[in-house]
C-alpha cells in the first residue's frame, strides 16, 4: 500500500487540523468549518483506500454519500448558529454559558 | 511522471515571488501620509451612515442552504443519468423514489414561503 | 413481494413522515398531527410484529437488499422498541406543544424522520448504512432539541449537542474508513470474515477500534463523553428529551451491538487481554458512578432525569461487556433492558410533562412539593415510573436490571456486578427524593407550584407506559424470550 501513503498522511493531517481547530476555536462558525475539514479528511482516506484495493467501489460510494450527509449537517448546524445569533447577537461560544453544572 | 508537472510548479513559485515582491516593495517604498478622508471605508464615493450592526435577514441563509441541498440532490442525479440504460427499471424506480422525497421537500419549502424574496 | 413486506416498517415511517409534512402545510388545523404521528408509529410497529410472527425465514426475496439492510429478528425487536418510543414521544408532544406555545407541526415529521434513521441503524449490515442511519437520526435529534427557537437555553443545549455530536460522528467515520482500509470490505459480514481469517492489517484495525470505541461511547452518553447529555436534555422541549433519552439511546445501543459484535467480535478483539472489554468495563463503571453521584446534587428534576439516563446507559454497558463471554444471553439482556428502560423513562418524563401547564414547566423539586396531596392522580404515575427506574420489584425496571446482572454473573464478571448493584442502590436515593418531595413535603407559602395540565394525549401515553411497566414487571418471560430469539438470530 505504499503508493497511497501520501494520501493517508494528508488525511491524518487534515483530521488533526480539523480536530484541533474544533477544540480551540471560540467562534462557532470556525468550529463548523473544522467539522467540515474533518469530514473531508475522512473522504480523502476512503478514496485513497479504494485506490489501494480496486476490487470494489465501496470507498468511493461511501465518500459520495458522505458529501451529501456533510451538506445536510452543515445546513442544520448553520440553522442552530443563526438561531443563537438572533437571540444573543453573538457567535462566540464562550458567551453561550447559561447551562452550567 | 511527476516531472511533467514541474513547469506548473515553477510558474506557481515565480508568480508568488513576483506578487510578493510587488507587495513588499509598495509597502517599503511608498509614502505614508494618512489623512482622515483617506482612512474612511470606501463606499463608491458616498458617505457611510448607520451603525456597524446588520439586521440579518434570514432569507440569505435560506437561499444558500436550499441551494446547497438541492445541488447535492442534483449531484446524485448525474451518475444515474450517465448510467441510465444499464441500470434498468430498478434504477429508474429507485431514482424516482429519491426524487419524490425531494419534491415533497420542495413543495413544503414552497408553501411555507421560504422561496419568497420580497416578504 | 416479500421484500416490500420486510421493508414495510421503514416504508411506512417514511411515507407517513412525508404525508405529515404535506398535511402540516396544506391543512390549517393542528390537533390531528399528534394522532397521525402516533398512528404511523403504531402501524410500523404492528408491521414489524407481524413480520416477526410470519417468521423472517419464510419471506422470499429478503436478501435482495443485503448487505445494506438486513431484516432479522434483531432488527424487528429494535423496530418495535423504537416505534414504541416514538409513539410515546408523539403522544406526549400532542399534549405538551400546545400548552407551551410551540405547536408547530414539524415536530412530528422530525420525530418520524429520526425514527427512520434509528430503524435503518438497527437494520444495517454495512458501514455505509450505519453511517446514514446514524446521521439521519442525529440530525433529527439536533433539530428537535433546537425546536424552541425563542429560548436561549434551548439553543445553547442544541448547539452543544450539535457540535459534540458532529465531532463524535466524524471520529466514528474515520474509524470506519480505517476499517475499510484494513479489510477492504464495508459490509459487516465481509469484515467479520476477513478478521476471522486473519488477513486484516492489525495496526490499522487497532486505531480503528480506538476511534470507533470513542464514537460509540459518545452516542450512548458514556462517561467521559457524556458532557453534552445534561445540557441537551435540559434545553430541549420535554417530549424531545423523552425521544432522545429513549429512541436515540436505543439506536445507539443497536449500533453498538451491531458494530462491536461483528467487526470486533472475533476472539482476539473480544479477549480481556487485548480487546475492547476492559476499556468498556471501565467506561461502564465510570458512567454509573459519576452519573449517580452527580444526579443526587441536581436541583432540577429534568436534569436529574438526564443524569439518570446516563446511569442507565452505564448499566446497559455492563451488559455489553458481558457479551464477551455469553454473547446471546447478554445481548438479549441488553435488549430487554432497553425495552423496560424505554417505558419507564418515557413514563417518568411524561409524568413530569403532566405536572406543568400553560407555559410553566415543573422544573425543580420545590415545584413538585406536596403533589401527592394536591393532585394525587398526577403523582401516582410519577411514583410508579420512578420506582421502575430505581429497579424496585414488581416493576419492569427490576427485571431489566435482574437479567443484565444475571448475564454479567454468568459471564464471571463478579466485581462489575457488585459495583453495578451498589450503584443501583445509590441511584435509588435521587428517585426516592422526588417521592419524598411529592408525598411528604408541603410547598412553601406563596411559592409558585406547578399545576398539572389536562391533556388526553399525555394521559394516554402515561396509561400505556404504566400498563407496559406493570405487565413487564409481572410477566417478563414472554418478552425476554423474544429478546433471546432476536439475539440468537442476529445475522452478525
Amino acid at each position: 500500500m505504499n503508493h497511497i501513503d501520501y494520501y493517508l498522511v494528508l488525511s491524518g493531517l487534515l483530521f488533526t487540523i480539523g480536530g484541533t481547530g474544533f477544540l480551540v476555536r471560540r467562534n462557532v462558525i470556525f468550529t463548523l468549518i473544522s467539522i467540515e475539514v474533518m469530514l473531508n479528511a475522512v473522504n480523502v482516506a476512503l478514496v485513497a483506500f479504494n485506490r489501494a484495493r480496486p476490487e470494489n467501489h465501496s470507498g468511493q460510494v461511501f465518500a459520495f454519500f458522505m458529501i451529501a450527509a456533510a451538506a445536510a449537517e452543515a445546513a442544520i448546524g448553520l440553522a442552530i448558529v443563526l438561531s443563537l445569533y438572533r437571540l444573543k447577537r453573538t457567535v462566540r461560544s464562550d458567551e453561550a454559558d447559561l447551562l452550567k453544572n | 511522471m511527476i516531472a511533467t508537472y514541474a513547469p506548473i510548479f515553477l510558474i506557481l513559485v515565480l508568480s508568488s515571488l513576483i506578487a510578493g515582491a510587488f507587495f513588499t516593495g509598495a509597502s517599503f517604498l511608498g509614502t505614508k501620509k494618512p489623512t482622515h478622508e483617506k482612512m474612511l471605508p470606501f463606499e463608491c464615493g458616498s458617505e457611510s451612515t448607520g451603525g456597524r450592526h446588520v439586521k440579518l435577514s434570514v432569507k440569505f441563509y435560506l437561499t444558500a442552504i436550499l441551494f446547497v441541498v438541492f445541488d447535492v440532490e442534483a449531484v446524485f442525479v448525474y451518475p444515474w443519468a450517465v448510467q441510465f440504460r444499464s441500470l434498468g427499471w430498478l434504477g429508474l424506480g429507485s431514482m424516482f423514489g429519491f426524487l419524490a422525497v425531494v419534491v415533497v421537500a420542495l413543495i413544503y419549502v414552497w408553501k411555507k414561503g421560504a422561496l419568497e424574496w420580497e416578504s | 413481494m416479500g421484500l416490500v413486506f420486510a421493508l414495510s416498517p421503514l416504508l411506512i415511517i417514511a411515507v407517513g413522515a412525508l404525508l405529515l409534512m404535506m398535511a402540516e402545510v396544506f391543512f390549517k388545523q393542528r390537533n390531528g398531527l399528534a394522532l397521525g404521528a402516533t398512528l404511523v408509529f403504531a402501524t410500523a410497529g404492528a408491521f414489524a410484529g407481524s413480520i416477526w410472527m410470519v417468521g423472517v425465514e419464510n419471506l422470499p426475496g429478503i436478501e435482495a437488499l443485503s448487505p445494506w439492510l438486513i431484516t432479522d429478528r434483531f432488527t424487528l425487536f429494535f423496530d418495535m422498541i423504537l416505534c414504541l418510543g416514538g409513539a410515546l414521544a408523539s403522544l406526549l408532544a400532542g399534549g405538551y406543544l400546545p400548552e407551551h406555545n410551540i405547536d408547530r407541526g414539524e415536530f412530528y415529521s422530525l420525530l418520524l424522520f429520526a425514527t427512520f434513521g434509528a430503524m435503518m441503524l438497527a437494520g444495517s449490515g454495512d458501514l455505509l448504512t450505519v453511517f446514514l442511519g446514524l446521521e439521519t437520526m442525529s440530525l433529527g435529534a439536533y433539530a428537535l432539541t433546537a425546536f424552541r427557537r425563542a429560548s436561549p437555553r434551548s439553543i445553547e443545549g442544541a448547539l452543544k449537542y450539535y457540535l459534540l455530536g458532529s465531532f463524535a460522528a466524524a471520529v466514528l467515520i474515520y474509524g470506519f474508513a480505517l476499517i475499510y482500509g484494513a479489510t477492504g470490505h464495508t459490509d459487516l459480514a465481509g469484515i467479520t470474515q476477513v478478521m476471522a481469517s486473519g488477513k486484516a492489517e492489525m495496526p490499522l484495525m487497532l486505531m480503528a477500534l480506538g476511534l470507533v470505541f470513542v464514537g460509540l461511547v459518545f452516542k450512548v452518553s458514556g462517561v467521559p463523553f457524556h458532557m453534552w447529555t445534561p445540557d441537551a436534555y435540559e434545553g430541549a422541549p420535554t417530549p424531545a428529551t423523552t425521544y432522545m433519552a429513549v429512541a436515540v439511546k436505543s439506536g445507539g445501543f443497536a449500533m453498538m451491538l451491531r458494530v462491536l459484535l461483528t467487526v470486533f467480535g472475533d476472539a482476539q478483539s473480544m479477549s480481556w487481554s487485548s480487546g475492547w472489554p476492559p476499556a468498556m468495563a471501565m467506561v461502564a463503571v465510570l458512567t454509573m458512578t459519576v452519573a449517580n453521584l452527580v444526579a443526587g446534587r441536581q436541583e432540577s428534576v429534568k436534569r436529574m432525569l438526564a443524569y439518570s439516563s446516563i446511569a442507565h446507559a452505564g448499566y446497559l454497558l455492563v451488559g455489553v461487556v458481558a457479551t464477551m463471554r455469553s454473547q446471546t444471553q447478554a445481548s438479549a439482556a441488553v435488549m430487554f433492558y432497553l425495552l423496560t428502560y424505554t417505558v419507564s423513562t418515557a413514563g417518568a418524563f411524561g409524568a413530569l410533562i403532566l405536572c406543568g401547564s400553560r407555559g410553566a414547566e415543573a422544573v425543580s423539586y420545590e415545584d413538585l412539593a406536596g403533589l401527592g396531596r394536591r393532585h394525587p392522580a398526577a403523582a401516582l404515575p410519577f411514583a410508579l415510573f420512578l420506582l421502575s427506574l430505581a429497579g424496585i420489584p414488581p416493576t419492569a425496571g427490576f427485571f431489566g436490571k435482574w437479567f443484565v446482572f444475571h448475564a454479567a454473573i454468568d459471564g464471571g464478571f463478579y466485581a462489575l456486578t457488585i459495583i453495578a448493584f451498589i450503584n443501583s442502590v445509590i441511584g435509588a436515593y435521587y428517585y426516592l427524593r422526588v417521592l419524598v418531595y411529592m408525598y411528604m413535603r408541603e410547598p412553601a407559602a406563596g411559592a409558585p407550584v406547578a399545576i398539572p395540565m389536562k391533556s388526553g394525549y399525555v394521559t394516554a401515553a402515561l396509561v400505556l407506559s404504566a400498563i407496559l411497566v406493570i405487565a413487564l414487571g409481572l410477566a417478563p418471560a414472554g418478552t425476554l424470550d423474544m429478546a433471546v430469539q432476536a439475539a440468537t438470530h442476529s445475522a452478525g
